[in-house]
């Protein structure tokens, strides 16, 4: 589990620093961003990761999303992995945007040529976190999970799939239910096969639907321009109605103006981190 | 441990530091404020010579000009005298070459007398110019270093909770050019006979209802319970299961008084009326409890739809139509919108209260400004903040409005009771899902006058109003969104 720095910039009074380890679960070298807010220096924290949509590596978070400073100030680590392993020579994986490197789905897939390489899903939510509590100082019960796009529908599954494991949810712009909206399906079907029962336990509405644990407190953001809401890949009133029949608490808001950008997130990222605060500091 | 030793000792050196500057810039101040009077002093001083320069010299101008012109008119004359004279010699040089000797003498003796009336020279005194006062000058420079006499102090009238039975409170301002030393304070008791027939006022009347009250303060009202006007009144209170002695605030000069308190307690609180035959009974008592937020609601706001129950805590708004001889035609009541007003504590803190709704009850509840317009809805103007729910047959349909706008929100579980935080400092009004705990939103907003919580009804339904407990931890241990 040898961690190298690759790169170190005080920000913030912390310190965003990139590290690249050979991962067990995706058979290469990977890359993540770890934030560490002015707290760790002297107290363990509580981790936030957030998880990247399509194309996205480490970087584009750590550098456009504006999230430091509200790190900084509740004494919270972030953690941004990369969207898929990289490297790893497989044919047609550089095809198209929506699928194979920068679009790993945070699933597990099983079909060839992915089944090998592509199992963001045990990455997240099994190897990484136990990278993270070994190499920094944190509070190993106290986590929580965020993201956007593909990464607000990786953060949502992976909070309903572990109930209790994550204290706190969050998501912009989420692809709510993956089986209905066409990159879902495309991913599927490529990374899980033409059997649509192996997809259900990686939507979040068909999730939600099933849920029971401990109670959730979900936050969504979502840009009423986003032109992928009106293209139909984000289905968000699909989730609302199945949280709303199984009382599931989510706080969904439409921000009128807002398109899919790192713009967006950034406007409100601040709001997410307090919501995460209130949760892995009580 | 030695980390927090070390940085109290860093919290005291900064504070030390704190103070040096604070001194430093005093002083810099009042020696700015010195040079600037030496300046104006001298100034002045200058402005007087100056002009007593230009006084002594015109006079001078003055004389010169005088006696040259008088000396000149006296050369003339001399002059003129002169020619005079030779033109006689002239005759009597004539006269004598004519050998009449007797003409000669004549023509000498009027000669002599002329030149003798003539040639009388005017003497030119010269006089001492007095040199100018500068008595006021000299005053003027001794008065440069003599600090002046401070102004008199002015003393504030005596404010309500200033004195107990045996201290007394006394405030003064003093204003900010004058140097003081020390202040000395003078006193005697003055001792007044009540006149015979003055007899003592009746006790006030204090109903709970009327007082409210937040973890700091609390607000207690009554009724002056006398037909003639009483002099002051005293408030009398006490911490309930205390041995403690009590606290009077006398000198009360209205039906109310705002009295500071320590939180998480209950107080036993009676008023008196005084007048100049002395104190009356004690009112009845009543309790005040600084654990939360309490208020009741305004009676006289309630639109004529809505009804209160008996112990005025929760709100109906029946089916059935009120009699026109209901409708109050006053200005305090909400006219269109079945709306109440709350009796909120005026203290810029952090108040907390839970309204407790059904399924489908459709409600606003919120706060407003004590004017808000009584003829519009709840949250359609600039005087008001409120949530709103709306039931549809198929779903619950949130809005948060201020000035007729809400943002566009979902929210998945219906909360059947909502908590509402206010907090003056932060400018915030939050709401929340209390069962769950769950923040629905938050108005941001620097209130510029006290609000007061509000309530009303869209539909005819029922709410019921939780106050006083305090707010749960997760309420204001953050900032929210």
């Amino acid at each position: 589990m040898a961690l190298t720095q690759v790169s170190s910039n005080k920000c913030a009074g912390g310190f965003q620093k990139v590290f690249e380890h050979d991962s067990t679960e995706l058979k290469c070298k990977m890359k993540f961003a770890v934030y560490l807010p002015p707290k760790a220096e002297t107290d363990k924290c509580p981790v936030m990761y957030w998880l990247s949509g399509l194309t996205c590596t480490e970087q584009n978070f750590i550098t456009k999303a504006g999230s430091q400073l509200a790190a900084a100030e509740h004494g919270i680590i972030v953690v941004a992995p990369d969207t898929s392993p990289r490297g790893c020579n497989i044919e047609g994986e550089d095809e198209s945007w929506d699928f194979g490197a920068g679009a790993g789905f945070y699933v597990d897939a099983t079909q060839d040529p992915w089944k090998s390489n592509y199992r963001m899903y045990s990455y997240i939510t099994e190897e990484l976190p136990k990278l993270i509590i070994a190499n920094f100082p944190t509070n190993p019960d106290r986590m929580s999970i965020c993201g956007h796009s593909m990464g607000g529908h990786g953060a949502l599954i992976c909070a309903l799939k572990n109930p209790g494991k994550y204290k706190a949810v969050s998501a912009f712009a989420p692809i709510c239910n993956p089986i209905q909206c066409p990159w879902g399906q495309k991913a599927f079907s490529g990374y899980l096969g033409p059997d649509k029962s192996t997809w259900e336990p990686y939507d979040a509405t068909v999730l939600a639907a099933s849920y029971s644990g401990p109670q959730l407190d979900i936050l969504i953001d979502q840009g009423r321009d986003d032109q992928f809401l009106s293209a139909g890949q984000l289905l968000p009133d699909n989730l609302i109605s199945t949280c709303s029949e199984k009382k599931i608490p989510v706080v969904f808001r439409l921000q009128p103006g807002y398109d899919h950008s790192y713009f967006f997130i950034y406007s409100f990222m601040n709001d997410h981190i307090k919501h995460h605060a209130k949760y892995l500091n009580a | 441990n030695l980390q927090n030793q070390l940085q109290g000792k860093v919290a005291e050196m900064e504070n030390f530091a704190g103070h040096l500057e604070e001194i430093f810039l005093t002083v810099e101040e009042n020696f700015g404020r010195q040079e600037q009077n030496l300046e104006q002093h001298y100034n002045e001083v200058l402005q007087t010579l100056s002009q007593r320069y230009d006084d002594g010299a015109s006079a001078l101008q003055e004389e010169k000009k005088k006696k040259l012109e008088s000396l000149y008119a006296q050369l003339l004359l001399c002059g003129q005298a002169l020619d005079r004279s030779k033109d006689l010699i002239e005759t009597a040089q004539e006269v004598h070459r004519n050998q009449d000797r007797r003409l000669f003498l004549k023509v000498m003796k009027s000669f002599l007398s002329g030149f003798l009336i003539n040639t009388r020279v005017q003497p030119v005194l010269l006089e001492r110019t007095p040199l100018a006062d500068l008595s006021d000058v000299k005053t003027m420079m001794d008065s440069i270093n003599v600090v002046p006499a401070p102004s008199a102090p002015v003393i504030n009238p005596q404010t309500p909770n200033s004195a107990s039975q045996t201290s007394l409170r006394v405030c003064w301002s003093l204003f900010s050019d004058d140097t003081v030393e020390f202040y000395e304070l003078y006193y005697r008791p003055v001792l007044e006979e009540p006149p015979a027939d003055s007899s003592i006022p009746s006790p006030p009347v204090v109903r709970q209802r009327d007082s409210s009250s937040c973890p700091e303060a609390a607000l207690i009202r009554w009724e002056s319970g006398n037909a003639n006007p009483v002099d002051s009144y005293t408030v009398e209170l006490r911490e309930a299961g205390s041995d403690g002695a009590a606290e009077s605030m006398v000198a009360v000069p209205a039906c109310q008084c705002l009295v500071q308190l320590q939180a998480g307690r209950r107080y036993l609180v009676s008023v008196r009326a005084v007048n100049i035959g002395g104190p009356s009974d004690r009112s009845d008592v009543i309790t005040v409890s600084t654990t939360g937020t309490f208020f009741h609601l305004l009676e006289d706001t309630a639109h004529p739809c809505l009804s209160i129950s008996e112990d005025g805590f929760s709100v109906f708004y029946g089916d059935e139509e009120l009699p026109i001889s209901a409708m109050a035609l006053d200005d305090t009541t909400f006219t269109r919108c079945v709306a109440v007003l709350g009796d909120l504590i005026p203290v810029r803190g952090r108040h907390y209260w839970e309204v407790e709704v059904d399924e489908d009850t459709e409600f606003r509840v919120g706060v407003a400004y004590e004017d808000t317009e009584r003829n519009s809805y709840l949250g359609t103007n600039r005087t008001s903040w409120c949530m709103r729910h709306i039931r549809t047959p198929s779903r619950h349909k949130y809005e948060f409005l201020h000035d007729g706008w809400s943002p566009d929100l979902r929210i998945t579980v219906h909360p059947v009771r909502v908590g509402v935080a206010l907090d003056y400092e932060r400018g915030t009004l939050s709401f929340f899902n209390a069962d769950l705990e769950q923040n629905l939103h938050t108005f941001h907003c620097r209130f510029q006058a006290y609000v007061l919580p509000c309530f009303s009804l869209d539909n005819p339904g029922a709410l019921t109003v939780h106050n006083g407990s305090g707010a749960p931890e997760h309420v204001f241990a953050i900032t929210f969104y």
